[in-house]
């Protein structure tokens, strides 16, 4: 506790300033992303929470057929931190659920929970914030879904809005 | 209970039932049962509140041909959705009681079964929440909340309607939309040239297949390939993707369009993709009508495609300023969008005024 407190020692006015940031952030809603739906936790995440996560790298294809470097969240992190069934629960009639991704533009794809659990598959879909080391540029940034290895790329979604999670029906 | 006694049960329950409705009653009940294309799917925008019905629909179209809906007695949803023009009215702006033109150009309503997101900024969810928009606006019907009712219900049809339809004959604003809802539900065009033609009964003739070519080809200038990907945003069976985009009509758009819904600033100057069903007939264009032709909005797409923060990647991609269209590629592009026609749909007579008897 004192360790902490000799390490990080805010000044009185730092809250002020990060209420302030954090109010342009939430106006302008540059850089948030959603977690919704069948989740304990739901959560609306700001580009410096995103930023904050661990990071996972990942290499695909893209639409020039070149191979880029991917980095980003693991989807399965964020949804762990929103509480949706994953790992052990992921059985029984969880397995009926699935993931719709929302970009800016309205474009939506799913992805079945098992999809993205490191326990099924061997695979790990992101939400990337970067590409070759560079921030995604506009029009596909700030996120995009990267699904390494699938041949075709519809399913990596940009402007990334939202994560939801729904049971089949 | 065996079978044959079962429906000989069901025989005499019928026949006590058609007993009792007067034999030349002319509203239709029952389940209304939904005619569309496979492969326009079912992913519907019903809500479970509003199951469709014959009579339901029935009393919807009076209701949406009914002038009575409005301050001045003059103007019904019919005045800016007329069924000749695709349920379009003409004008850049709409005119209704106020004689103030609207905000922006009225929206042809087509295969609304499919849609979800209404208006041209996506700011409405269902349409029996966006039909109350249009009846309280003081620009188009001028109604108050609960005024529409007072209007209605010491005209002959409506109180026994109302009882058959929702089971009372309490007028409510929401019992008024639910219905126009149904009826909109049934205005399903699927019958133009272009559907014939993806159902394998229509022959294209070589523009028009140009023309469908340029239309479904993403453009490639580096290796030579020619086309409009106007299939990325208006393609499909449907000829529409419910995606909001911003097609480059300004650099820095005065009407903000989605950003005005979600807040954000990459929405600026988006808007939701128009159908392209029937657009022969639906000028003049675009959320605000600046185009009066088709020509007009080919010219657009060619060479003034304008940058700015949000235009769409898609068009970005082309090339600066546009698509630059040849003369000859205009004429195969607008021989194409010629075939999106429908004239069986804004035929139907089941869409037209039921208040005019033929
Ligand atoms: C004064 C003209 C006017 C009248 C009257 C009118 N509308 Fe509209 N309608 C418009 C305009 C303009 C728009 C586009 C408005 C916008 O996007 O902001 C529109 C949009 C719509 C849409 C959205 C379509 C889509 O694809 O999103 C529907 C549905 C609709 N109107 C139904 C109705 C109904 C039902 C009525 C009667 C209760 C009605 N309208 C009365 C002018 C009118
Ligand atoms: C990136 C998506 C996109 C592409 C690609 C695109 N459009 Fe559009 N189109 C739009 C949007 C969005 C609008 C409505 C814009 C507005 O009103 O602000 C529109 C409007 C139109 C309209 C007017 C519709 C109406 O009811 O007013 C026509 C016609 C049209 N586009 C034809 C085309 C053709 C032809 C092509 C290919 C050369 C094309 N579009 C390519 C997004 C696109």
């Amino acid at each position: 506790m004192t360790r902490f407190n000799l390490l990080f020692r805010p000044a009185p006015w730092a809250l002020f300033v990060l209420i302030g940031a954090f109010c342009l952030a939430a106006g302008t809603g540059f850089g948030q992303i959603t977690i919704s739906g069948e989740v304990t936790k739901p959560l609306t995440l700001q580009a410096a929470d995103l930023k904050a996560l661990p990071h996972t790298e990942v290499t695909g294809k893209d639409r020039d057929g070149k191979e880029h470097k991917y980095a980003g969240v693991p989807l399965a992190d964020l949804l762990k931190l929103a509480g949706a069934t994953m790992g052990g629960e992921l059985r029984g009639e969880n397995l009926m659920k699935y993931v719709v991704v929302k970009a800016i533009d309205g474009y939506e794809t799913l992805y079945a929970l098992p999809e993205l659990d490191a326990d099924f598959a061997t695979r790990t879909i992101i939400l990337a914030d970067s590409v070759d080391g560079s921030p995604l540029p506009s029009g596909v940034g700030p996120y995009r879904i990267v699904v390494p290895g699938e041949k075709k790329p519809a399913r990596w979604v940009r402007e990334v809005k939202s994560i939801e999670v729904r049971f089949a029906k | 209970m065996t079978v044959s006694r079962f429906v000989l049960f069901g025989f005499v329950a019928l026949a006590v039932l058609a007993a009792f409705q007067p034999a030349d009653d002319p509203v239709p009940t029952g389940p209304y049962e939904l005619k569309y294309p496979a492969s326009f799917g079912g992913r519907f925008s019903i809500p479970a509140d509003n199951p469709m019905t014959q009579e339901g629909v029935y009393l919807g179209r009076l209701l949406f041909y009914e002038p009575r809906l409005s301050a001045t007695g003059t103007v019904s949803c019919a005045s800016c959705h007329q069924q000749s023009r695709a349920f379009t009215d003409g004008l850049a702006k709409s005119v209704g009681v106020s004689g103030k033109p609207t905000r922006r150009n009225s929206m042809s309503l087509v295969n609304l079964l499919w849609v979800r997101q209404l208006f041209w900024d996506g700011r409405s969810n269902s349409l029996e929440e966006q039909t109350l928009v249009p009846l309280q606006h003081t620009d188009e019907m001028g109604l108050k909340p609960g005024e529409a009712a007072l209007k209605i219900q010491k005209t002959a049809p409506y109180a026994a309607l109302f009882r058959r339809v929702f089971g009372s004959d309490s007028i409510t604003d929401g019992r008024i939309a639910k219905a126009i809802a149904q009826f909109e539900r049934t205005l399903i065009s699927a019958d133009s040239p272009y559907d014939r033609f993806l159902a394998g009964k229509y022959a294209l003739t070589a523009a028009e297949e140009r023309g469908f070519r340029l239309f479904s080809t993403a453009p490639n200038p580096e290796r030579g390939i020619r086309g409009g990907n106007c299939v990325h945003c208006h393609g499909g069976p449907k000829l529409m993707q419910e995606l909001f985009h911003n097609n480059g009509l300004d650099s820095n758009a005065t009407d903000p369009g989605r950003q005005e819904v979600t807040g954000l600033e990459l929405d600026h100057g988006r808007f939701r993709v128009p159908t392209l069903r029937n657009i022969t007939l639906t000028a003049p264009y675009m959320h605000d009508g600046r185009f009066t032709t088709l020509a007009a909005v080919l010219d657009h797409y060619s060479d003034h495609v304008q940058a700015s923060p949000t235009l769409s990647r898609e068009l970005v991609a082309a090339q600066a300023g546009g698509l630059g269209l040849t003369p000859s590629e205009r004429n195969d592009l607008l021989a194409f969008l010629h075939l999106l026609t429908d004239t069986v749909f804004v035929n139907n007579p089941q869409f037209s005024n039921p208040h005019v008897r033929h």
